[in-house]
This record gives structure tokens, sequence and C-alpha cells, in this order.
């Protein structure tokens, strides 16, 4: 579903993303860990189409994001480390937008409010305006606008910042769901218990480059043949 | 004494200084060329003011009297964009800024905040006005042949506390709306308070009523340039634009001693406004800062969504993509408090403008020689493009700005660009059109046809390449960041874009001036004096198509360049 092929991204000098390669397939949930400034989140704005990359491809379902992102973000859903939504428009208004961007039609885009309002339990929050909102509030919308096209691929950049334990669980069960049905989700995170619940590849980069890449059984044989925790043998790979 | 002002002065000064001279060879280049386009400017409207000064004075001959008359209007004109901005831009800064949030929070005396963010604001906004003053002041000094004293003179004891009593009231005006809010909503206080302004704006266009003066100073042609104070309106005599017109008009005349009073009655009340200001924000602007933050969650909830025509619920005959671009424009400047009331506001001084101009008439236009006929109408049309552009410049210039942090959404998804900046760009013009044509109907009411179409047809060109350069100037400059559109629209790119315009008038002025004469001299039947016309029209066009296509193709690169 995704295929990054030798992918660069300098800010001038600087290297964010050093010539990495990552293949997530169908029903995967990959967990994409590293320190902070490690290339996590200019990785998936690559991917979201958000920079373009210095040198190398994205393919989503085997389409180029350089050279044709319309029809390449059509099997995206992106969400942001930082939910930045617009302050004026009510959570329903910003779901009407969002459908609208993938050209849903209108009766689309109602029954699938009511069926994420429901998953995500937004309740009559929906219909206030999102510059009320809190942290999680905000973060379950941005969820929300993200599955509302029932995307092929899932991109989640630190997903469970400011969600408290019930907000979190949400989400959780929801990228189950979704892996479960066929997605490919690519998710980034600082908390390596959700990682390692979570998902079933694990991927770390540091300095811009994969320094481990594998699926969740060689971590767990990793971690018993040095035994050790996975927070530790994480430590271990970043030093 | 108190050092937490120039404590955080001293901080503001080093972040400013740091954002403003990047190391970079691309940031020393930009900066450059800023000043240097402001050089350009500033020369560009010393050579103006000089050259139109000299044309009234010895070519019209209006005489020195009714010139610092003109002066008088323009410096109350003035004084109220200046007024109205503070108020407008005050509620951002003083209230909404993520600075006074954080600096509210720290042991601070409230006041120290205020006098602060109230520099702020007064730098902030003013430094493009009154480098076009220095600029003016430059050309007139030039033609009267003054000394040095006369310019310092007249920036520090005129021009400066002239701006200051304008933004001090500006500035109490709004804590007197946001105080009166509380008690009676704010719905029925902003009614009130532009009632007062449209009140106050025809009684000065009534009682110094310019075209009666020109008429009844006309009556002793040719011995214009002796002193006809009697003409003028009691009422008028207590205004500081007034102070500045009557105390330049003196001392051109070499009589400082006449000048003294005025020179001593702008500082004094300037002085007196600012300390009224400070003693009222030591009593209210904490105060106001609490209602304001109760503003949002009150006033604008009574908004009827279900019953709106454009509410993303309802059908229409677009496109998805299309209708929810164009929705989400219309709401998020709808709800906007900054946006549309700084839109009525404008729309409100523009409909008096027109009012004022529509009863322009024969009288003037024939009364008396072609090049008075000329100017007059050079003057309405230049009047009309600068509330053009002055729209243009405060909802286009920020209008790629204003997609936001949000703007992630849109670039994540399967959305052209180019589609995008089409909807964004049409919707503008096309608003901004009808405006202009309006205006351009209403103030040629009495204009001879060929003219009024002439005009008309300018006046579309006009708004085509002004609403082209703010948008394709707004992309180039464009801050995401940055959600307080008054400040993207005040910012260094908007100030740039401000000076192209005033460029832009001067050379709309230099091939305008000969075929609107001819036509004149030679009456609007005359074939050749139509086709110079047409010719005009032509090379308008043809620039705001250069503009338009130039502007686009900055805009397109800027959308996909990366969303940091």
């Amino acid at each position: 579903m995704l295929r990054i092929k030798n992918l660069s991204k300098k800010f001038g000098t600087f290297t964010a993303v050093d010539n990495i390669n990552l293949k997530i397939l169908k029903g995967d949930l990959y967990g994409f860990l590293g320190e902070n400034g490690a290339g996590k989140t200019t990785t998936m704005k690559v991917i979201a189409g958000l920079y373009s990359p210095t040198s190398g491809k994205v393919l989503i379902d085997n389409i180029d994001i350089q050279s044709d992102p319309v029809t390449a973000k059509l099997n995206i859903g992106y969400i942001p480390d930082q939910p930045f939504l617009y302050d004026k428009l009510t959570g329903r208004e910003f779901l009407y937008f969002s459908g609208g961007l993938y050209n849903l039609t209108r009766k689309n885009i109602n029954d699938k409010i009511k069926e994420v309002v429901d998953i995500l339990q937004i309740g009559s929050w929906i219909d206030k305006k999102t510059e009320e909102y809190s942290q999680g509030m905000k973060q379950r919308i941005t969820i929300a606008s993200a599955i509302l096209h029932d995307p092929k691929l899932i991109i989640l950049d630190e997903p469970m910042i400011g969600l408290d334990p019930q907000s979190a669980l949400i989400v959780k069960n929801l990228l189950r769901k979704k892996a479960s049905e066929g997605a490919a989700v690519f998710m980034s995170t600082h908390s390596l218990p959700v990682a390692e619940e979570l998902c079933n590849r694990i991927g770390i980069i540091k300095n811009g480059r994969i320094i481990f890449e594998d699926n969740r059984d060689a971590v767990e044989m990793l971690k018993s043949n040095i035994n050790s925790s996975f927070e530790s043998l994480f430590l271990e790979l970043t030093r | 004494m108190n050092t937490i002002i120039p404590h955080i002065y001293y901080y503001k000064l080093i972040s400013f200084l740091k954002i403003s001279c990047g190391k970079n060879i691309i940031s020393v280049l930009k900066n450059a060329g800023t000043v240097l386009v402001y050089l350009f400017f500033g020369f560009g409207v010393y050579i103006f003011t000089q050259n139109t000064i000299e044309y009234l004075l010895e070519e019209i001959k209006i005489g020195s009297f009714l010139l610092h008359r003109f002066i008088s209007v323009i410096l109350f004109i003035f004084f109220l964009a200046v007024n109205v901005g503070n108020t407008v831009v005050s509620f951002s800064t003083l209230y909404k800024s993520k600075e006074v949030s954080f600096l509210i929070t720290k042991p601070i005396e409230f006041r120290h905040v205020f006098f602060v963010k109230f520099l702020d604001n007064f730098f902030h906004s003013s430094t493009t006005l009154l480098l076009i003053i220095a600029s003016v002041l430059l050309g007139y000094g030039s033609y009267f042949d003054m000394g040095i004293d006369f310019y310092l003179i007249t920036l520090f004891f005129q021009i400066i506390p002239f701006m200051l009593t304008a933004a001090c009231l500006g500035v109490i005006l709004l804590m007197i709306i946001l105080k009166l809010a509380e008690k009676f909503g704010v719905r029925k206080i902003l009614a009130a308070i532009s009632l007062l302004y449209f009140s106050s704006l025809i009684l000065f266009f009534n009682v110094s009523n310019p075209v009666s003066l020109v008429t009844e100073v006309m009556k002793y042609y040719p011995d214009v340039d002796r002193y006809f104070g009697f003409l003028d309106n009691s009422l008028i005599t207590l205004l500081p634009n007034f102070w500045i017109s009557e105390a330049m008009y003196w001392v051109a005349n070499n009589n400082y001693l006449k000048a003294l009073p005025y020179f001593i009655s702008q500082v004094g009340v300037a002085a007196f406004f600012l300390f009224l200001t400070i003693f009222l924000a030591k009593k209210w602007y904490y105060k106001t800062f609490v209602v304001s933050s109760q503003i949002n969650f009150s006033y604008w909830k009574k908004e009827k969504r279900s019953a709106a025509i454009l509410a993303f619920g309802k059908k229409s005959i677009f496109k998805p993509q299309l209708e929810i671009i164009i929705k989400k424009e219309f709401w998020l400047f709808f709800r906007e408090p900054s946006q549309f009331l700084h839109m009525i506001v404008m729309l409100v001084l523009i409909g008096i403008f027109v009012a004022s101009i529509s009863s322009l008439d024969i009288k003037l236009l024939y009364a008396y020689n072609t090049n008075l006929r000329t100017i007059i109408y050079l003057i309405v049309f230049l009047f009309n493009v600068f509330l053009i552009a002055s729209l243009a410049l405060r909802f286009v210039f920020p209008l790629v700005s204003l997609e936001g942090q949000a703007y992630w959404k849109i670039r994540s998804s399967p959305v052209n660009s180019t589609k995008l900046l089409m909807t964004k760009f049409f919707t503008f013009l096309v608003i901004l059109l009808s405006i202009g044509q309006l205006i351009n109907f209403f103030s040629h009411l009495k204009y001879p046809f060929a003219l009024t179409l002439a005009s008309s047809i300018n006046t579309f060109f006009v708004t085509v390449t002004l609403v082209s350069l703010n948008f394709g100037m707004g992309s180039l400059f464009a801050n995401f960041g940055e959600k307080n559109p008054i400040k993207i629209a005040s910012s260094q790119g908007a100030s740039i874009t401000f000076l192209f315009t005033i460029i832009y008038l001067i050379f709309l002025m230099i091939i305008l001036f000969f075929p609107v004469h001819d036509f004149f001299y030679f009456s609007d039947t005359t074939h050749m004096a139509a086709g110079k016309l047409i010719q005009t029209s032509l090379l308008i066009g043809v620039v705001a198509l250069f503009v338009m296509a130039l502007s686009l193709n900055i805009s397109s690169k800027s959308l996909k360049r990366d969303f940091l």
C-alpha cells in the first residue's frame, strides 16, 4: 500500500531524512519510532504531500505522490501531530468540508458523520465551534475527518498526544478495526507501550536513517534474547 | 522607576532584529529590495507632491488658501484612517494576541501590558503612513523652499501628535465599546458607534463643504492668494487636521507667530489624550480584557446557522470540492469579527465618500478651465481606485495566509492547488469588481456618458490589476502562522504591496491625464479624444492581464512550496 524508495529530504544543509526505504502492506499497523528530531514527522509530511522530497519516491497504492498527487491523495487519511482546525467552523462543518475535499456526496457525508461521531464518541460537541474544543476533542475531529472517506492508508503523527485514557482507548480500537478491514496504518509515536500493544511491525529512525525495521515477532525475540523490556531495547538501539 | 516596559521592549527589539536581519543571502536580498522599494516610493511621492503643488498653484492658480484647505480635508480622511485602523487593530493586539495572554499571567501591572501593546500597535499601524506623510512633507517643503527646522517642527509637533491623538481616540473608543457591550450587548453598541461615526462624517462634509468653499473663493479670482479665513466654519477650526494645515499655511507665509498656537494646541491635545488613555486603561483594561474573551462565546452564538443559504448541509449547484471551498471562505470571513466588522466600516466609509461626491456636477466640471476639470476628474478617479486598493490590500492580500495552519487539511487532500487558487481568486475578484463598478457608477452620476463608460472600463481593469497584485504578493509573503488578518495586511509584504499600488496609481494619473484633458478640451463628441481614451483603456487592460498572469503564476508556485 505504501512504498518509500530511497527517500531523502534536506532543509538547506540539514538532512532530515536520509535515503530511507519502507514498504507497508494492507492490514499492517506500522509503528514508526524515534527520538525527537529523528525525522518521523518529516517523513510523514512527505508521504502526505506537505513536503516535496529532495530525492526518492513515495508510492501510495503504486501511485507516485509527486507525479500524480490528486489521485494518490484520494487513498490517504492524514492526521498531523498538531490538530490545527478552522476555529470558526463547527466540528460538523469541518467534517462536511473534509468530505467535500474528497468529492463525497452529501448523503454519504451525512451517513459517515453519524458513524464517526458514534465511533469516536464526539456527541454534542459536533455542533460547537472547534475553537471551544479541548486538545483531545480536536484530535478526535481530526481523526474523524481523516477516516471519513475510508482511506486505504492512514498516516498518524503522534495520535495519542493530549488524549485522556478513554480517548486513547477509542483511538486504539479504531485503528485495530481499520487495520482488520484492510487499511494500512502508519503511525509515529513516542509511547513505546502503545507501539508494543498495537503494532504488528516496528520501524525505528535515527538521524534520518532507519536503524531497525522488523515485525512484532522479531521484536519479541530480540527482547527475550537480551532479557529486556521494549523500552530498554529502544534505548539501546537509539543510543 | 518602572523597569518592566524597557525590559519587555529590549527582548521585543532582539526578536524583531533576528526576524528582520536574517544572515542568509535571500534574506539580505529581500531586505535590501524592501529598502530600495521604500526609497523609490518615497522619492516618487516627493516628486509627485512637488509637481502637484506646482501645478495647482501655478497652472490652475487655486491659491495658497485653497491648497491648504484641500490639505486639511485630506488630513481629515487620514485622521479617520488612523483612528479606525487603530480601533480595529487594537482589538487584535490589545485583547487577542498570544503575547497579551502570556504577559497577563505574569506579575506585571495591567496598565504596563496595555502600554507596551498600545505602543506596539501605534508603531505597527503607523509606520507606512508616516513614510508617506514624510515624503509629502518633503515635497511640500521643497516647493516652498523651507529649512530643516520646518520639517522637524512639523513632524514632531504636528504630524506625530496628530497621529497619536487619532490612535488614542481609537483605543479609548474600543475600551468604551467593550465596557458598554457588557451591559447592552455588542450589536447595539456597534450600531450606535457606527451611527455616531456616520453622523460626524456627514456633519464634517456639510460644515466644511469643500465645493461651496471653492466656489466662494473663486469669486475673488484672480486674487485668490489672500487669506479667506472668514469663510471657514468655526466648528472646523476646532479640529486637529485644520491646525496642521493652518500652521503650514502661516509657516509657508513666514509667519511663525500665527502658526504657534496651532503647534501648542496639537501637542497639548495629544498629551491630554495620551494621559486620558493611560488613565482609562488603568481602570478598564483588565475588565475589558475579560469581556473580550467572553464575546466569542456569547455574541456569535446567536447566528442563525440553519437558515443560512450557504450552510454546509444545504445542497448547491456546484461540485462538492468547489462548493465547500466557497462555503469555507464565506463562513470563516463572516465569523471572524475583525474581518467582517472591518469590511462594514470600510463599506460605510466608501458609501459616505461616494454619496458626498455623487453630487459633484457640471457646476465644477464646466464652470472653470479644462485643467481644473481634468484635475477634478482624475482626483475622483484616483479616490475610487484608492478605495478599491484599500479593500484589496485589507481583504485580498491576507487570503493565502489565512488558509492558516489548518491548510494541512487541503494540502493533504486530493485537491488541485490551481483549482483552489482560482476559486479563491475569482470569488474575491467578482466581489471587488462589483464594488468597483458601483463606486464608479455612483461617483460619475453627473458626468458625460463617454467618460463614465471609459471610467467603468478602466475601473474594471484596475480592479483586476489590484486584486491580482495583492493576491500574488500575499502568496509570495504568505505567513500561515499568523491568524490575525489585520497584522497580515500591515506586514512588511503588505507595505511593499501598498507602495507598488501607489506607484501604479501615479502611473494611472500620468497615462490618463492627456486623454482626459483632450476629451474636455475638444468636447466629448470628437472622435480623436475618444480614440485616445480607448487607447489608454487598452494599455490599462494589457497591464491588468500581465499582472494577473504573473500573480497567478507566483501564487501557484507559492502554494506548492513545503508547508512548514
